[in-house]
């Protein structure tokens, strides 16, 4: 018998004041629901609370149904949210990220959506890559919060005081263009990544990898980066060059998560970056920044200078297995992810036009409103292409993920300063990859 | 009346017992359950991620430490620190101690910057450290360049060495304080006839630290070894916070991985190991202490 907070405390008598101090200072014991009232108890990271809060009160106004919002810090989410379905006092609907799904749906924590009402309408009106993102098992959990795909961003404004009038098509391209500006005097380096150890992902290699049409996994999720596949050794060793003998990339770099990134672009202080497509609107906001309207998106420079892809990520709103308000619950996931009654997607627009967050809905791009205030950060038609040749990394797929990204960035940061070799890098992983395997069969 | 006649008073050993039973009670709640309910933890396979695979699976978690390699370099760098911060620390606290140990004007005042780190939590005096190594506005880089000492700003925690020189300067600056404080008061019980004796014997200052001071702080300086070794063991928050364990792995300490392991991946069974590793060894590391330092300071005026 597994020993519980209530067990103990019958067990060593310490009377009534305990067990009800101790739940008064507690969560909900039950799973979600539990004032009887059919609330739905709804959790999420922290990004712009008030906004959420501001369109959950639109649908308890319009669906008669009460949600409790518990926004917690993002840090934080995926361990807070692990603990309460593990120990009891999980919400009824909730954020998911494409990176925690296998797992959350091997720990039982979430429903297929699967046979409810409109999901095959979603499913079919959003870009594959987000589908493949929501689908674990060949079953769905999700409906679409935001999607992004990874871009290169870079200042206009200084390539063109160093003469250069088209963004790099390839890496070699890039390093020489950023030289370039580099020897012009005009930035010390060029190119800024956020590769701080506490990021939970770096989409920036993945957008390089995927970008030079390689990938770290097969379909079955066999690491290949050390055998078949020889594009991660070659992205690092590029890396490692800009880094370390052409001098590129800022060394700082390794101390940068994408906030200060996003700061040095909005300052002029690099002339490139690697990163999420809604980063533009506020690079090109004059309210906010000094590099506003010099703000370009392209496309990933690759090895050989062809155009081959970018990485996805696909965040979701999903249901918990053992909610007790279903119905009201998947009512709210309707409203926030799918269509409403007028056959909108009414949240992923508001978050577009409030904040420039990717969507998942094709159809949202030929919308005039949408265009109209895509046109004030970013190119449509470059913006659209993104978004049709990004795709999800296939090892999201596993439960194993999250140790295997970690290791990663290590191993990214041994190549940036130089302390691992790129064969020595993709080795590493290899073995990595290996092991994690082993360990969780 | 009979009956409390014929009722026999409690002993000294049954009243201890009955007085102690409530803090007894309280005391195996809060802190003996939950050490052995963790070792109990560390023999399960035990991830939140894989619930339907937790099971009873011996010492495995312990026996696969010895090809973890993740773990092993964690430990390599964490008795690198811990010679380095340990180091850094005795000989620092002992030049503070003896400083401070001496009367002069501004005595107090320096007292009591010299044991203001302490007061700091470690996650403050990560982000106190990673703001002044700030390779774009950090005030070091400000400093060296107005001395003419850099041309321009460097990343000090970029390079592994670096990172790991700089973590552990933060890690000592932050504990430091509490090592002068034992010492101080070790060096405040030695009595003056000693070093008046070893004046008129014509000892220099050297023999009357080495002969004199020495000696009566080796006790105190036991206490300082030990819980400075378990404080650089267990180090976490300042390091977390200045460089994430990185660059590549070149300050992942244990206790990093642990918690990483625990709070991130979610694996309690193998971070369960990983602290009761980390526990057997400061043990081990105590007790080693003692056996070299204890009976060398226990001798009589």
């Amino acid at each position: 018998m597994e020993l519980t907070r209530r067990h103990i405390l019958k067990l060593t008598g310490l009377g009534l004041a305990g067990p009800a101090l101790l739940s008064a200072c507690s969560n909900d014991s039950s799973s979600g629901g539990g004032s009887g009232d059919g609330s739905v108890k709804f959790e999420g990271w922290d990004y712009e609370a008030a906004l959420v809060q501001q369109n959950l009160d639109r649908f308890t106004k319009t669906s008669s149904v009460k949600v409790d919002y518990t926004p917690i810090t993002s840090a934080q989410y995926v361990q807070k949210v692990v603990a309460e379905f593990t120990g009891g006092g999980g919400p009824d609907a909730l954020y998911v990220y494409d990176d925690s799904l296998a797992a959350w749906v091997e720990g039982d924590y979430l429903q297929p959506l699967d046979g409810m009402a409109g999901v095959d309408e979603v499913y079919n009106a959003i870009y594959p890559g987000n589908a493949q993102a929501m689908t674990y098992d060949g079953k769905r959990y999700g409906l679409p919060y935001y999607t992004d795909a990874t871009c290169l961003t870079y200042n206009a404004g200084i390539l063109a005081q160093a003469g250069i009038s088209k963004p790099p098509a390839s890496l070699e391209e890039l390093e020489a263009q950023a030289l370039k500006i580099k020897n012009a005097g005009l930035l010390e380096y060029p190119i800024g990544l956020p590769a701080q150890l506490s990021d939970t992902w770096w989409s920036w290699v993945w957008a390089l990898l995927f970008g030079s049409g390689g990938n770290m996994f097969d379909d079955q999720q066999n690491p290949i980066m050390n055998t078949s596949d020889t594009v991660t050794k070659d992205v690092f060793a590029w890396l490692q060059q800009a880094a370390t003998k052409s001098k590129v990339i800022d060394p700082a770099s390794l101390q940068l998560l994408p906030v200060p990134v996003d700061n040095a672009m909005k300052a002029n202080r690099y002339a490139y970056t690697i990163g999420a497509r809604y980063a533009s609107r506020d690079y090109n906001d004059p309210a906010k920044s000094k590099a506003a309207g010099k703000i370009r998106m392209g496309l990933v420079p690759s090895l050989d200078g062809k155009e081959h892809g970018t990485v996805s990520n696909t965040r979701m709103y999903g249901l918990a297995k053992d909610t007790e308000v279903k119905d009201n619950a998947f009512k709210l996931l309707t409203y926030l992810g799918g269509y409403d009654d007028q056959k909108q997607p009414y949240t992923a627009k508001f978050w577009f036009l409030q904040r420039g967050l990717g969507f998942a809905y094709k159809a949202m791009v030929n919308d005039p409103t949408i265009t109209a205030a895509l046109k004030k950060f970013a190119d449509p038609k470059v913006y659209t292409h993104l978004a049709e040749i990004a795709k999800p990394r296939n090892v999201l797929g596993v439960p194993w993920y999250t140790e295997f990204e970690t290791e990663m960035h290590k191993v990214v940061q041994g190549v940036l300063s130089n302390q691992t070799q790129p064969s020595a890098a993709v080795a590493s992983l290899a073995q990595s990859a290996e092991t994690l395997k082993k360990k969780y069969s | 009346m009979v009956a409390f006649a014929e009722r026999r008073p409690l002993g000294d050993n049954a009243k201890a017992w009955a007085l102690n039973a409530p803090a007894i009670v309280v005391i195996a709640l809060l802190v003996a359950y939950p050490i052995g309910y963790s070792f109990y933890v560390s023999l399960q396979k035990n991830n939140l991620k894989r619930p339907r695979a937790k099971r009873f699976i011996g010492f495995d978690n312990y026996k696969a430490l010895l090809s973890d390699q993740a773990f092993l370099s964690a430990l390599k760098v964490s008795a690198l620190f811990v010679l380095v911060v340990l180091g850094l620390t005795v000989v620092l606290a002992l030049i503070l101690a003896l400083v401070l140990n001496e009367r002069f004007r501004g005595r107090g005042l320096l007292l009591s910057l010299a044991l203001l780190p302490w007061a700091m939590p470690g996650v403050v005096n990560g982000l106190m450290w990673r703001t002044i190594f700030d390779a774009k506005t950090g005030a070091l880089n400000g400093l060296l360049q107005q001395l003419g000492l850099i041309d321009s700003y460097h990343a000090w925690l970029t390079s592994g060495t670096g990172a790991f020189l700089f973590t552990a300067l933060a890690q000592v600056w932050n504990t430091l304080p509490f090592s002068v404080i034992i010492l101080l008061a070790g060096l405040s019980t030695i009595p003056s006839e000693l070093y008046d004796a070893a004046t008129v014997d014509r000892a220099g200052a050297w023999r009357r630290f080495t002969e004199v001071t020495v000696p009566w702080l080796l006790h105190p300086l036991l206490i300082v070894l030990i819980l400075e070794t378990m404080n650089a063991f267990r180090a976490f928050d300042t390091i977390y916070v200045l460089t994430g364990g990185g660059p590549g792995d070149a300050t992942t300490t244990i206790a990093l991985l642990d918690v990483q392991t625990v709070l991130t991946f979610t694996d309690f069974g193998l971070g369960s190991a990983y602290a009761w590793v980390i526990t057997a060894i400061t043990l081990l590391i105590s007790i080693g202490y003692i056996g070299l330092l204890y009976r060398k300071g226990n001798f009589e005026v």
